[in-house]
């Protein structure tokens, strides 16, 4: 009985992956072939009309999820994010609110209150294992091993905890101990159609042993041969492997070693309109085909193997030490297309390949010429009548490079590899002490010492016999025997071959230290929290390369900076009785600026950012708790001030033929809102919930800017128009109504999920005083008017989730687990989860209007459509 | 025991069920995988397209080509240096012609030394400041052809070879400055034993300081006895801020026209060959 009705369970989940990808694949036929011809003139135009009046959708037929920017260009050095892990870790053991919005709103890539990842702190055994050059935590490290780090403990920036120092973001610590895993085995298969579609993972632990060991070990397997998103794949490996000696009652040593070697192509974003000329919002302009097969040119390669001893002292009943070290060596690169003379762009989402480049789409008052018209439609026919035509040309890269063999030319196209590399070690060590039965405290030291390896190899020559490693964009501005042009004066012409080192090469040194004091009060009512800390960074960029255009600036060490800061916080729980619950919290941090940000071109020169200095947070936040009968609710005001940040942008600036740096100094940002939760349980089994999120998060200032090429030494500072501008890529607005229901064994749940006020990542190119240019004179008020631009929004909408589960005890202690998870069921595919301006103005350096709007025509990614997971795990 | 050895089994059939993903083998290439392989044989020389078109050229004017006009020639200008721009010349052992082209990066399929094929029925023919040009229509004159007719018209004939005949420029001396030969060019052609006016010993080929209006051209100009030949030298070239050789030199170029000016082209600085005195 049972396993008929296991089977019923599992066909149907099946029919629900496999009806999720027919549909896919349905979408992507009308993508291909079925849009209809358009009538003569302007049909994107007339497309962007019906767009506004809701009637699209008989006209385009969208289809599936989201990641970041493409070859050599936009938003390039942003791309090592890794976008599908940014969403915060945040969670704290009595906060509903936090404990449910980050899986709630994960589909939408939501992060509490609009912070930054890096201002989240992840600990393992009480050491921080952030990235001291970036702050965030690279949630690579632990991918595929779920099993192996779900125990962990979280608190907010205003609760106490036990294991480190949390910053506003909250901390969080994942417990590592072979002895915490629960004994016995679990092996667990999951199907789904996302990044990746199977995942195979055991998790065996045998508990603390009578000899006092104990070992625990995991591995995982994550599989796709081509994802959701066209042109994907995923194919990694998870390891976790731990063991622990309970020496006596009070010493326990252990030792913890991971990794999860990963290879995965990544999606990229693309305008509007080519997701039209696609008719899915899924289209990804990263593939090609070569030879008939799928390729793709931008793959992430990720291996982060790390290792952690801990010594747990229970010094006496009132005092324990718990001391970790951390070490770990990452290797990651991503790969990108490089073209390099005067060859073509190959990206096939280029503005020029697009037909509304063939005239001004925009104003609906201007009659297109008939070679306009033709243009467009020849483009147009281009994009719909083939999916080849709108993906990577492969063999066209390698017939090119063969072509330029036979005359003994340069390589034209090619594939780097962009390395992040980082060598770390950290040390952490944490006493707790129980003074007296009102008041415990938490003292804690934590070093580290962190070496980030940059640098770019050759992945693939296409077929090419030479390739010279100097700077192409240079060449034009000083002749192609200048020493200007190197990439290394030191090693001029370096002919480059297959996995050699070229165009950058730099090591970021960063070493920080961090004591801290926490101290917990407990009396009646009364529960107060305070903590203080000390932090004490250095930075250094070590150049391996004399670059040309900063022939004295480049090589060796840029001199080390320093940078002394700190914090206090402080916080008061009031429980009234046993309902009503107010707390109030503060806190300031003084806080260095992260390496990644500090250096004004670091791929080329040792400079420091002018005006480096600590940024200042300052955080308020007030809560009302309510735990009466069958309710649960919580609700929060908070605000947040970031002033003298930091921070930078690197792109390729088409206008200008340049990659560029954009810094801004000064910056001064606020986030601020309302967070509430409610449970109400109707009986023992059923209960509905309700979470909302509401807040604003923006720039306060117009920051001062620096702006450098790569292809000159000439610094140009320039106001950036930022005030107003709303931090991106995270709804500001979340809502969710929800409904649990729990019977024998079962469990249902289902919530419907609101988002709006989504907006994408503005460009402070576009925003630079010479590209916004002179104020117009308002002619009625008189008023001078800036053009700045508006910065996108996506629209608002609902998105449904729900899953079912099921425990089953079987014979001999075992259990079997199912679980199905159903997101988007309302299969909404026009929710962006963020995207990116482009850098380029709408005029020429002449000024005049130029044909292609780049302001109209953001890169946007979008949530995933209708996706489902299937989970079935057996405990023996 | 029994866990570590579910695990040794688990580790070694993933790591041996892992392999690279992302391996790619060079395609091979039995066609050509750019331009129209269906475009037949030649059928008509350059100077016999240039003398069916010879009116409409002088006029500066323009024409549709209706007929099936086939025109075979070895690339001799193309725009790996930048100093020609959306333009290829090639070259027959009866002349050159130029052929615009609406797109960058030409060389990558069709580099100095290949031997291409034009059809140019549907194309136009004509003349800009009486200069033959095949090309598309543009404000009513002759232009560029839309990027996505090229393919359609050109074809690919071997590989490309800067040892074939028509890649020996016809050197020239200055009788060969007549009208008459001025309605026949383009000509690939060697001038030998010139100087270029400008070149000092420290003057740049095309500095953008020399081009106030952004015209994308500084004009530069070679003596040849008592002729004066324009060199037009674009500003975006790569050698554009290197300095210009001095002295006697021999250069490699097509000689061309606007209106009744001589013009002339380099395609890279490796035209140019310094004399040893």
């Amino acid at each position: 009985m049972i396993k008929s009705k296991f089977a019923a369970f599992l066909l149907l989940c099946l029919a629900c992956i496999t009806g999720a990808n027919a549909q896919e694949q349905s979408a992507t036929k009308t993508g291909d072939g079925k849009i209809k011809q358009p009538p003569a003139r302007m049909l994107y135009a007339d497309t962007l009309l019906l767009k506004e009046a809701n009637a699209v959708d008989n006209v385009i037929t969208i289809n599936d999820e989201g990641n970041e920017s493409y070859t050599f260009s936009e938003g390039q050095l942003g791309d090592d994010d890794d976008y599908a892990g940014t969403t915060a870790m945040v969670s704290s053991n009595d906060d509903y609110f936090l404990s449910e919005v980050g899986y709630l709103f994960s589909p939408m890539r939501f992060r509490v209150r609009a912070y930054e990842s890096m201002y989240n702190n992840v600990y393992a055994n009480g050491v921080l294992i952030n990235d001291a050059e970036r702050g965030q935590f690279s949630y690579g490290m632990i991918g595929g091993l779920n099993d192996a780090t779900r125990n962990k403990e979280g608190a907010t920036y205003l609760e106490h905890n036990r294991f480190g120092f949390s910053t506003i973001g909250g901390a969080s610590n994942i417990n590592m101990r072979a002895s915490q895993y629960a004994a016995g085995n679990k092996v667990s298969l999951v199907g789904c159609n996302r990044n990746y579609l199977a995942r195979l993972m055991y998790t065996g632990s045998t508990g603390l042993m009578q000899n006092g060991w104990a070992f625990t070990a995991s591995a995982s397997y994550r599989w796709a041969n081509e994802g959701v998103i066209e042109g994907t794949f995923y194919n990694s490996l998870g390891y976790f492997l731990a063991a622990e000696k309970k020496i006596n009652d009070k010493h326990s040593i252990s030792i913890a070693t991971w990794g999860s070697p990963t290879e995965r192509a990544q999606q990229g974003a693309a305008t509007e309109e080519a997701y039209w000329l696609a008719g899915t919002h899924y289209y990804n302009p990263n593939w090609g085909y070569q030879d008939g097969k799928k390729r793709n040119a931008r793959v992430v390669n990720s291996f982060e193997p790390a290792v952690l001893f801990t010594w747990d002292y229970k010094i006496n009943d009132r005092m324990q030490l718990t001391t970790s070290l951390f070490g770990k060596y990452s290797m990651y690169s991503t790969t990108a297309l490089g073209w390099n003379g005067n060859a073509a762009d190959p990206r096939p989402n280029y503005y020029k390949n697009l037909p509304s480049s063939a005239f001004d789409v925009w104003d609906i008052e201007y009659t297109p010429t008939e070679d306009e018209l033709s243009d467009y439609m020849q483009l147009y026919n281009q994009w719909t009548s083939s999916k080849a035509n709108r993906q990577l040309d492969w063999n066209y890269m390698y017939f090119a490079n063969r072509q330029a063999n036979a005359v003994g030319g340069e390589c034209l196209y090619y594939v780097e590899r962009r390395h992040n590399d980082q060598l770390a070690l950290n040390l952490g060590s944490t006493l707790n002490i129980e003074f007296d039965k009102y008041n415990t405290g938490t003292v804690g030291l934590n070093l580290g010492s962190t070496k980030g390896m940059h640098y770019k190899t050759m992945s693939d020559l296409l077929g090419a016999d030479k390739y010279t490693d100097i700077d192409k964009f240079s060449v034009g501005d000083f002749g192609p025997s200048s020493d200007y042009v190197q990439n290394d004066i030191d090693n001029p012409n370096r002919r480059i071959g297959v996995g050699d080192v070229f165009g950058y090469d730099y090591d970021l040194n960063v070493n920080k230290a961090n004591l801290f004091y926490q101290h917990r009060f407990d009396k009646g009512i009364y529960h107060l929290f305070a903590g203080a800390h000390l932090e004490g960074t250095t930075m250094e960029r070590y150049g391996h390369m004399r670059n040309g255009r900063a022939a004295l600036f480049s090589k060796g060490s840029s001199g080390t900076a320093y940078f002394l800061g700190g914090g206090a916080k402080f916080g008061l729980i009031m429980q009234f009785d046993a309902y009503n619950t107010l707390s109030f919290g503060w806190g300031y941090e003084n806080r260095a600026p992260i390496a990644y940000n500090s250096f004004i071109a670091p791929r080329m020169r040792n400079d420091f950012v002018q005006g480096l200095e600590n940024e200042n947070i300052l955080n308020a936040e007030v809560s009302y708790s309510l735990n009466a009968g069958p309710v649960t609710a919580k609700v929060s005001g908070y605000a947040t001030m970031f002033n003298d940040c930091v921070e930078q942008n690197a792109f390729y600036n088409d206008s200008e033929a340049q990659f560029t740096y954009l810094t801004m100094t000064a910056v001064d940002k606020v986030h601020y809102g309302l967070e509430a939760a409610v449970v109400y349980n109707i009986t023992s089994s059923l209960s509905v919930n309700a979470v909302a999120s509401v807040g604003n998060a923006e720039y306060r200032n117009n920051a001062k800017g620096f702006l450098i090429s790569e292809n000159e030494d000439v610094l140009h500072y320039e106001n950036v128009y930022m005030k107003g501008v709303k931090v991106d890529g995270t709804p500001l607005t979340a809502l969710s109504l929800g409904v649990d229901y729990n019977v024998s064994g079962w469990y249902l749940s289902a919530n419907v999920n609101y988002y709006d006020r989504i907006y994408i990542d503005a460009s402070r190119y576009a925003r630079l005083e010479k590209v916004v240019g002179l104020p117009t004179i308002d002619a009625t008020t008189g008023e001078e008017i800036l053009n700045i631009p508006t910065q996108f929004k996506g629209k608002g909408g609902f998105m449904v989730d729900a899953s079912i589960g099921k425990s089953i005890n079987l014979r001999g202690g075992n259990r079997l687990n199912i679980n199905l998870s159903l997101n988007n069921i309302l299969n909404n595919q026009k929710m962006i989860t963020g995207g990116y301006e482009q850098n380029r103005g709408d005029s020429n350096s002449q000024g005049e209007a130029r044909v292609y709007k780049f302001s109209k025509n953001p890169y946007l990614y979008y949530a995933n459509a209708f996706n489902a997971y299937l989970n079935i795990g057996f405990r023996f | 025991m029994k866990t570590i050895k579910y695990i040794s089994v688990l580790a070694l059939t993933l790591f041996t069920a892992t392999s690279c993903m992302n391996v790619f083998d060079e395609p091979e290439f039995n066609v050509f995988p750019f331009g129209n392989n269906e475009i037949g044989e030649a059928n008509t020389t350059i100077d016999e397209l240039k003398t069916m078109f010879a009116s409409t050229i002088s006029a500066s004017g323009v024409k549709e080509v209706t007929d099936s006009i086939i025109i075979e020639g070895v690339v001799v200008a193309d725009d790996a240096q930048g100093n020609v721009y959306k333009q290829l010349i090639i070259n027959d052992t009866t002349g050159a012609i130029i052929i615009g082209v609406n797109d960058v990066g030409l060389y990558s399929m069709t580099p100095v030394g290949q031997r291409i094929r034009i059809d140019c029925r549907g194309l136009h023919v004509g003349g800009y400041g009486k200069m033959a040009q095949v090309g598309g229509l543009y404000n009513g004159g002759i232009g560029r052809m839309n990027q996505y007719l090229f393919p359609q018209h050109v074809r690919l004939i071997g590989a490309p070879d800067r040892t074939q005949r028509e890649m020996t420029p016809e050197v020239i001396d200055e009788s060969f400055f007549t009208n008459e030969n001025k309605d026949k060019l383009a000509k690939y052609v060697r001038l030998e034993n010139v100087e270029i006016t400008e070149a000092d010993g420290t003057a740049l080929w095309a500095p953008a300081e020399l081009d106030p209006t952004e015209s994308g051209i500084v004009e530069r100009h070679i003596k040849m006895g008592k002729t004066n030949i324009v060199l037009r030298m674009s500003t975006y070239a790569d050698f554009a801020n290197e300095i210009i050789p001095d002295g006697k030199l021999n250069i490699n170029g097509v000689l061309t026209r606007f209106k009744d000016y001589w013009q002339f082209v380099i395609n890279a600085t490796s035209d140019i060959e310094q004399i040893q005195e």
